[in-house]
């Protein structure tokens, strides 16, 4: 109750306010009461009411920890936050090339961002995610549900069907390898049917459409608590043309971004997003960058760039905070996104099969 | 904008009004704290404005990958696809055209473009049941005068072609009567007609499909290297505007392009040319390959006998039409021949 203003957590304005008005601690505050405030230091009543909302809330958190702190932000050490990523699920995309030099597949929590030309899979991978989500806990899934967002109106759903086919199948062979009570109980409910009517899917046509949108989400995802992945396909087609104003549009994209980051990590969900590619003329030369500007790639936490060699499609990881930068190729069969050729089985596995929750070890140790 | 017909506060309204707010995409502009500074309302209150707008945006607006899957209704169904007429290229599109979206139809001259223009022109004229769309079709030309003897000439086989029609219900469509031919051969022109006389026409029903024939023919002259930001400007907003009014009328729209010299392995590689001894690819570079749904590529096959690139003026020469990316479609390609009544496939 003796907390001074100064440390209270309020805007600086208002602080500033308080401050030469007189107030000096807490229990002032609460004394004088909203309309008093109000009048004081020239605010409306509603924020005079929320201001002391807080300080309330402050002063009861204080009460119930006696160690003191802060209650608006969580205090963990680094240990749990370490604990809790390596728990943290992947969603595999069944091309384990790409998987492995994801870490494990595409991480909850965090903003994957799929770059590449037209045509070198990307809404392919969106698909194939929006399935592989939903693959059971005991075949080394997370259970969860997807929510499509798209722009471009490409999703397919003859093209998910022939996904989701191929998805079930192949859990089916893995349980008939291994009869186990539980992977056949779980493969009752993991039925083409189930895995449909599991794809929430979202047509936005244009940047008001998706912003209104992602303002929803949070409520939809409170409501569809399973959902795990949110798709976003694609970013960039709503943003790239009818912006005379380029500042309106780099601040509406940062705020998307910051909306996307929080519920990333509210409702443990993946959020994946694809961006076109521009060129950017050079000096000599023009290059395939992603477009949406510079500042955009400070959003997504991972970032993956598609690319052809020729005829073989390649997959780079770009930007990621605990992978190394690396190149793989990847195939596009009628089953989805795969492997170019049967995994090799890597003499750095411990165990029968490599655990895809483990970082494979970096190649610097071995020479 | 009629802000008391939304379900928000009465203090919420009057804010609103003061603060001079006159659209939902004014609203969803501003970011929450220039909306607080601007309306002095509580953060709570914004939330519930912002809130409010947005739901009142996207009212009903979700659908689940199985509802899409079980949809049979002719117009929403994405399963109702525009045939091309014979069963071949059907099999090699699955169905034939999407209807929602931009589909690109690129190729060297005299590969068969325009035929496969015209030939959809009157497929779209059909019933449902056969491929159709029930409606008529929208064609402009950029370059060429429209060539409306061969559309005779096509019109007059269609029975040869479409064996599977019943001879009366070839025999009760006008074909003719509903294909609406455009010029426009400047940029300006091309503006006009898609903002003004294009959604009239696609909002009347008088027409489900449209086809441009060629986008190309619009940039080649008037854009020199240095002005190639402008041009990508140009492409992306003849892209969105078709984007949008394909989506709005579900209607499919068939962009014909030309080739040009493939600079270097990748740019070829790139668009998976697989025909031999050319390195072409689509004009209009990746700006406008951002805006499509799908591309095709059509190219003459050089038979053995005849040296590459002299054109073969006999009536079945064979050429290919290839699936260069699609988001429902492997790459493949199937051969065909145009013959007097129509484009038609070679198994």
């Amino acid at each position: 109750m003796q907390r001074e203003v100064g440390t209270l957590p309020l805007a600086p304005a208002l602080r500033a306010r308080l401050a030469a008005a007189g107030f000096q601690t807490a229990q002032e505050l609460l004394d004088t009461g909203p309309c008093g405030l109000s009048k004081e230091i020239g605010i409306s009543r509603e924020e005079a009411l929320e201001a002391l909302q807080v300080v309330r809330q402050e002063c009861h958190g204080d009460a119930a920890r006696p160690a003191g702190g802060s209650g608006a932000t969580r205090k963990c050490t680094a240990l749990e936050l370490l604990e809790e990523e390596q728990t943290q699920g992947f969603i595999i995309t069944f091309c384990s090339a790409l998987d492995n030099i994801l870490g494990g597949g595409v991480q909850l929590t965090k903003i994957t961002e799929l770059c590449g030309a037209p045509g070198v899979g990307k809404t392919q991978l969106c698909m194939q995610l929006a399935v592989d989500v939903q693959i059971p806990e005991c075949f080394g899934g997370v259970a969860g549900e997807a929510v499509f967002i798209d722009t471009e109106g490409s999703f397919m759903v003859d093209r998910v069907v022939d996904i989701a086919a191929a998805c079930v199948q192949h859990c089916h062979l893995i349980a008939e390898a291994q009869p186990e009570e539980d992977l056949r109980k779980a493969l009752e409910t993991f039925s083409l049917e189930n895995i449909l009517s599991h794809i929430y899917y979202f047509r936005c046509r244009d940047y008001t459409e998706l912003l209104a949108q992602v303002y929803l989400l949070p409520e939809f995802l409170s409501e569809h608590s399973k959902v795990r992945l949110v798709v976003i396909d694609g970013i960039a087609f709503p943003f790239r043309h009818d912006f005379e104003d380029l500042s309106l549009r780099t601040r509406l994209l940062n705020g998307l971004a910051q909306q996307l980051i929080i519920i990333a990590n509210d409702h443990k969900a993946a959020v994946v997003l694809t961006n076109q590619m521009t060129t950017r003329i050079g000096q000599s030369q023009s290059t395939l960058v992603p477009a949406l500007g510079e500042s955009w790639g400070h959003a997504a936490t991972v970032r993956l760039i598609f690319h052809w060699d020729n005829s073989q499609r390649l997959a780079t990881l770009y930007k990621s905070p605990s992978q190394k930068e690396s190149t793989i190729a990847y195939h596009i069969t009628s089953h989805g996104f795969r492997d170019v050729q049967p995994p090799a089985v890597t003499h750095s596995t411990e165990g029968a099969e490599p655990n895809p929750r483990k970082r494979p070890r970096t190649e610097e140790e071995k020479q | 904008m009629d802000w008391d017909q939304f379900d928000l506060s009465p203090k919420i309204i009057a804010a609103l009004k003061k603060a001079d707010i006159k659209s939902v995409k004014e609203v969803l502009n501003l970011s929450g704290a220039d909306l607080q500074r601007l309306m002095k309302l509580s953060s709570a209150d914004i939330q519930c404005l912002l809130k409010t707008v947005s739901h009142t945006l996207r009212r009903n607006s979700m659908l689940t990958a199985l509802q899409l899957y079980q949809d049979k209704n002719h117009f929403t169904s994405q399963h109702q696809k525009l045939s091309l007429g014979c069963s071949v290229l059907d099999n090699l599109l699955k169905g034939g055209i999407p209807v929602v979206g931009i589909t690109e139809l690129a190729g060297e001259s005299s590969a068969g473009k325009t035929q496969i223009g015209l030939q959809l022109c009157l497929c779209v004229q059909y019933p449902y049941k056969y491929g159709g769309l029930e409606s008529g079709a929208v064609y402009i030309c950029t370059e060429d005068v429209f060539p409306s003897k061969r559309l005779q000439q096509l019109i007059d086989q269609q029975h040869k072609l479409r064996a599977d029609v019943p001879a009366e219900i070839i025999q009760k469509i006008r074909f003719g009567n509903s294909i609406f031919v455009e010029q426009a051969a400047d940029l300006d022109t091309f503006q006009q007609c898609i903002s003004r006389r294009l959604s009239l026409l696609l909002a009347r029903g008088m027409a489900r499909l449209v086809v441009i024939d060629s986008l190309a023919a619009l940039f080649r002259c008037e854009f020199g290297p240095a002005q190639s930001a402008l041009k990508a400007r140009y492409l992306q907003t003849f892209g969105a505007q078709l984007h949008s009014l394909s989506t709005r009328f579900r209607t499919p729209i068939m962009c014909i392009n030309q080739v040009t010299d493939a600079v270097s392995e990748s740019e070829a590689a790139q668009c998976s040319c697989r025909v031999e001894g050319s390195r072409v690819t689509p004009a209009l570079g990746i700006t406008w390959s951002n805006q499509l749904l799908m591309r095709l590529m059509v190219s003459r096959v050089s038979l053995p006998g005849h040296p590459p690139g002299a054109a073969s003026h006999c009536a079945g020469s064979t050429r290919t039409l290839s699936v260069i990316f699609a988001p429902h479609l492997p790459p493949s390609f199937c051969y065909y021949t145009v013959q007097l009544e129509g484009v038609k496939g070679i198994k």
